[in-house]
């Protein structure tokens, strides 16, 4: 019996606290919102950077901390937010409205020619849509693939309807993961990064002596192909690529 | 009609197969065009009769088998080559190659003479040179009468070695460029190579030119070995800067007194570290004008020249297009500052990158430096982009001078794609990054669901179990089917695989006729629950089973002797109480039927 007693009692209070973080990072994400429209941008800034900073994230909170970070002039913090909430949410008008907005803010253009025409043609098939929506549609496939083998080898139905079912789930569940597989390689798998300090240069070698290879500027991307002591290698999208300190971008 | 169409697609083909054949010569025959270039220097431009000079040929070009020079007959001098050195580079499928050859000269007879019609040929193609001068004086020496001070001692002897420093222009204008002649004069046999320290240039910006080609000079008449090189050195402010001493340090050949018979070598290697001084250089830099300095003017002094050039001239609104501004001339390029684009009404200007390329030609230091700069249309329609100016201060005129691009067209057309359809920027004047910004799309008001950084939905567990349950169904539902089509198929197998159940249902009913009135049918059913239990599980027939054949059966799948000995026990007393049923007691039955279930439990542990 008190066994039971202290088992309930530290269920509600577990219940409790997490009931708690939610409506504390809840009314962290509106003081966010309060301190945005009040011109802000500064307070807001690090308000929405405080539920951040608690190990959460949705696409409404990156949005809203880029736009914060746009707002208060921080051009490379305002795409590498709008990148972050995109990734989570890429069908949000809203999101890739601003992403596009702010990247004319550039004042480098480096979009370049996509070199592996392939993977670039899998990438923007996959771009609309987010990685768990991609995995849910596969999941519901590859039930489907199950549910008809198991009428077709368990149940012994031998009906044109599970065959041809079975054909065509089998060709959409191969087709699905490859697509799935894309969107997690390029989302979570290729490390990419922001260029957000105001001066950045990127140099021939991993030293502060090599040579200048090219001026970055705040809100270019870059995808990080290596790392060493206190540089990455990165490659620009128009292909360009060398070492840049650590410092001056921050991963998306 | 079919035949005529036919033909004329294979007149098309072939003029198509004779067009791409011509292009790819033209292009090719383009690409094999050598371009090649002859550069002509000589070390000095006068010397004396029983000095030397160094004429060097420099032959450059994008091909590998570059020709050599054809050196004219210079009949007022001894020409002697110095051999040659090559350099090859291969840069992005580009061939960069040069030889330079070099050529000592020794002359015969005073005047001035010029050195002209060097030439390459190749694939019957003349490549000409550029013509030198070279003045022989009658004295038989260029030295002066400071040089010849220098070169000797306060005894009046000459020395075997000293340096000297001179500038071109010792009152410069500040930023203007003075050039510092090192020469590092020697009489004597050295060994290795020099050890040069620079001279200090506190409030110079200073770059090296050039080390000249080694030659030889006649100073109070005694002949020595000149090494020379050259400075750059642009004067960063105004009133009096010194050009601090150089030093050099040598090894030089000292004459032994004995002279050791046994030593072949004659002393070689011997010799002792001697170092000179250079004497420092007073300069005297001028300020700049004031009078007709333009507006805007950064202090760039030298003479150049500005080009502007765009990457389009049509373009659509809100479409970034680059111009390139090209800034190239004599002076110090590096100090060339971005020229001044001003605030356009039609465009959104932002500055791309520079670079610099620094050249050093006779001596002056000059170059290019390239500022790409973007525009961004705001409107369309025929849009300019307006000339853009620099200013510099030329020295030799003494005045300043302003030089401008022309201006560019640019056709901006209406925007497609994303840049319309996001209602972009750039189309009023209060659009800008920062607070005052209103084009952006608003905050959320909803934080949506806020879950941990990184979770990845194939990593939950309701995704895992989700996924595996249609796999554990399907394996389920296959295995129950197997399992039944194995069933219905093989009789032996179903009875051995129902054995247990069957023997348990037997059992049940042996235990609800464990009376005294219904003995006999009890040990009946006793006896069958083990028979049975055994003719199931190796598919026989239970009516033959007799209590020795059960006994032998048991002893063949290796049972426990024990456990035959109580079977056969138990077997025998149910056969006895069947047909004597009047003999058992209750506890009998009870007894009976608890050997039974012993015997059965015993039996699961059977491989039959």
């Amino acid at each position: 019996m008190t066994v039971k007693i202290i088992l309930c009692t530290t269920l509600l209070v577990l219940i409790s606290l997490g009931s708690a973080t939610a409506q504390s990072t809840d009314e962290l994400f509106r003081q966010g919102n309060e301190l945005f429209e009040a011109k802000q941008y500064d307070s807001a800034v690090a308000v929405y950077g405080d539920v951040v900073g608690k190990g959460l994230e949705s696409a409404p909170l990156y949005f809203n901390l880029g736009n914060a970070y746009f707002r208060n002039g921080d051009l490379g913090r305002a795409i590498l937010y709008y990148h972050k909430a995109r990734r989570l949410d890429p069908d949000d008008e809203d999101i890739v409205g601003n992403l596009e907005f702010a990247r004319r803010f550039t004042s480098v253009q480096m979009e370049g020619v996509k070199l592996n025409p392939i993977s670039s043609l899998f990438g923007a098939i996959v771009e609309p849509y987010d990685l768990n929506f991609l995995a849910w549609v596969t999941s519901g496939f590859f039930i489907l693939l199950f549910v008809l083998l198991t009428m077709r080898f368990g149940l012994n139905v031998r009906g044109l309807v599970v065959r041809s079912g079975l054909t065509v789930a089998l060709i959409v569940v191969v087709t699905l993961s490859l697509l799935t597989t894309v969107k997690y390689d390029n989302d979570y798998r290729t490390p990419m990064a922001v260029v957000i300090a105001q001066e950045a240069v990127v140099r021939t070698g991993p030293s502060l002596l090599s040579d200048k290879e090219l001026d970055a500027v705040p809100g270019l991307v870059v995808e990080i192909l290596d790392e060493t002591g206190e540089f990455y290698n990165v490659l620009f999208e128009n292909k360009r690529r060398g070492w840049i300190e650590k410092d001056l971008v921050a991963v998306i | 009609m079919r035949s005529s169409t036919g033909l004329s697609r294979g007149v098309l083909l072939m003029f198509s197969f004779v067009l791409g054949l011509l292009a790819t010569a033209g292009s090719s025959r383009a690409q094999n065009t050598p371009d090649i270039q002859v550069g002509v220097t000589i070390s000095r431009d006068t010397i004396g009769l029983d000095e030397t000079a160094t004429l060097q040929i420099v032959v450059s070009g994008n091909t590998q088998d570059l020709p050599g020079p054809k050196v004219p007959t210079l009949p007022m001098f001894e020409v002697y080559s110095q051999g040659r050195s090559s350099n090859f580079s291969l840069v992005n499928g580009r061939i960069e190659s040069s030889v330079t050859y070099r050529y000592l000269i020794l002359p015969k007879k005073e005047g001035s003479y010029p050195i002209d019609n060097i030439a390459v040929v190749h694939q019957n193609k003349r490549y000409k040179g550029n013509a030198v001068s070279l003045t022989v004086l009658d004295q038989g020496t260029t030295s002066t009468p400071s040089l010849e001070a220098k070169a000797s001692d306060k005894t009046g002897q000459s020395k075997d070695l000293f340096l000297e420093a001179t500038v071109d222009n010792a009152n410069p204008y500040v930023n203007e460029q003075v050039t510092l002649s090192l020469k590092f004069y020697i009489a004597v046999q050295f060994y290795g190579s020099p050890s040069l320290t620079g001279p200090t240039t506190t409030g110079f910006w200073t770059e090296v030119l050039r080390n000249t080609a080694p030659y030889h000079q006649k100073v109070g008449g005694r002949t020595y070995r000149v090494l020379e090189r050259k400075y750059a050195l642009f004067p960063t402010q105004t009133g009096v800067l010194q050009i601090g001493r150089a030093a050099i340090t040598t090894t030089v050949a000292t004459q032994s007194r004995r002279r050791d018979p046994f030593d072949v070598f004659g002393g070689i290697g011997r010799g002792k570290d001697v170092t000179v001084r250079s004497n420092p250089i007073r300069v005297e830099v001028k300020p700049l004008p004031e009078t007709g300095r333009p507006e805007g003017y950064t202090g760039t002094i030298g003479k150049f020249s500005i080009t502007a050039q765009a990457d389009k001239t049509t373009v659509e609104v809100n479409q970034p297009v680059t111009v390139t501004i090209n800034i190239r001339g004599v002076g110090n390029i590096k100090s060339v500052a971005e020229p001044t684009i001003p605030e356009l009404d039609d465009f959104r200007v932002y500055r791309a990158s520079s670079s610099e390329s620094v050249s050093k030609p006779k001596d002056r230091i000059g170059g290019t430096k390239t500022f790409e700069e973007v525009f961004i249309p705001k409107r369309a329609g025929s849009l300019e982009i307006p000339a853009v100016h620099i200013s510099f201060f030329d020295p030799e005129k003494k005045r300043f001078q302003t030089v401008e691009t022309r201006p560019i067209k640019l056709e901006a057309t209406k925007a497609s794609g994303p840049a319309a359809e996001y209602e972009v920027p750039y189309a009023g004047p209060d659009m800008t990054l920062g607070a005052e910004s209103r084009e952006i799309r608003f905050i959320k008001e909803d934080p949506g669901e806020l879950r941990p950084v990184g979770r990845i939905l194939e990593h939950s567990a309701l995704y895992v179990a989700v996924n595996a349950a249609s796999v554990l169904l399907l394996v389920a539902t296959v295995l129950v089917r197997v399992r039944r089509e194995k069933l219905a198929g093989d009789v032996g197998y179903a009875r051995a695989r129902g054995a247990s159940k069957q023997a348990r249902k037997r059992l049940t009913k042996a235990k609800e006729l464990a009376r005294l009135e219904s003995a006999e049918e009890f040990y009946s059913e006793s006896c069958q629950v083990v028979v049975s239990y055994i003719a199931d599980k190796l598919n026989v027939s239970p009516h033959g089973l007799t209590t020795d054949k059960v006994s032998g059966l048991l002893s063949r799948r290796a049972a426990a002797k024990e456990l035959i000995e109580d079977t056969t026990a138990f077997l025998h007393n149910c056969d006895f109480a069947r047909f004597a049923p009047s003999t058992v007691s209750q506890a009998d039955i009870d007894q009976t039927l608890k050997q039974a279930e012993d015997i059965m439990v015993r039996m699961e542990g059977i491989k039959f």
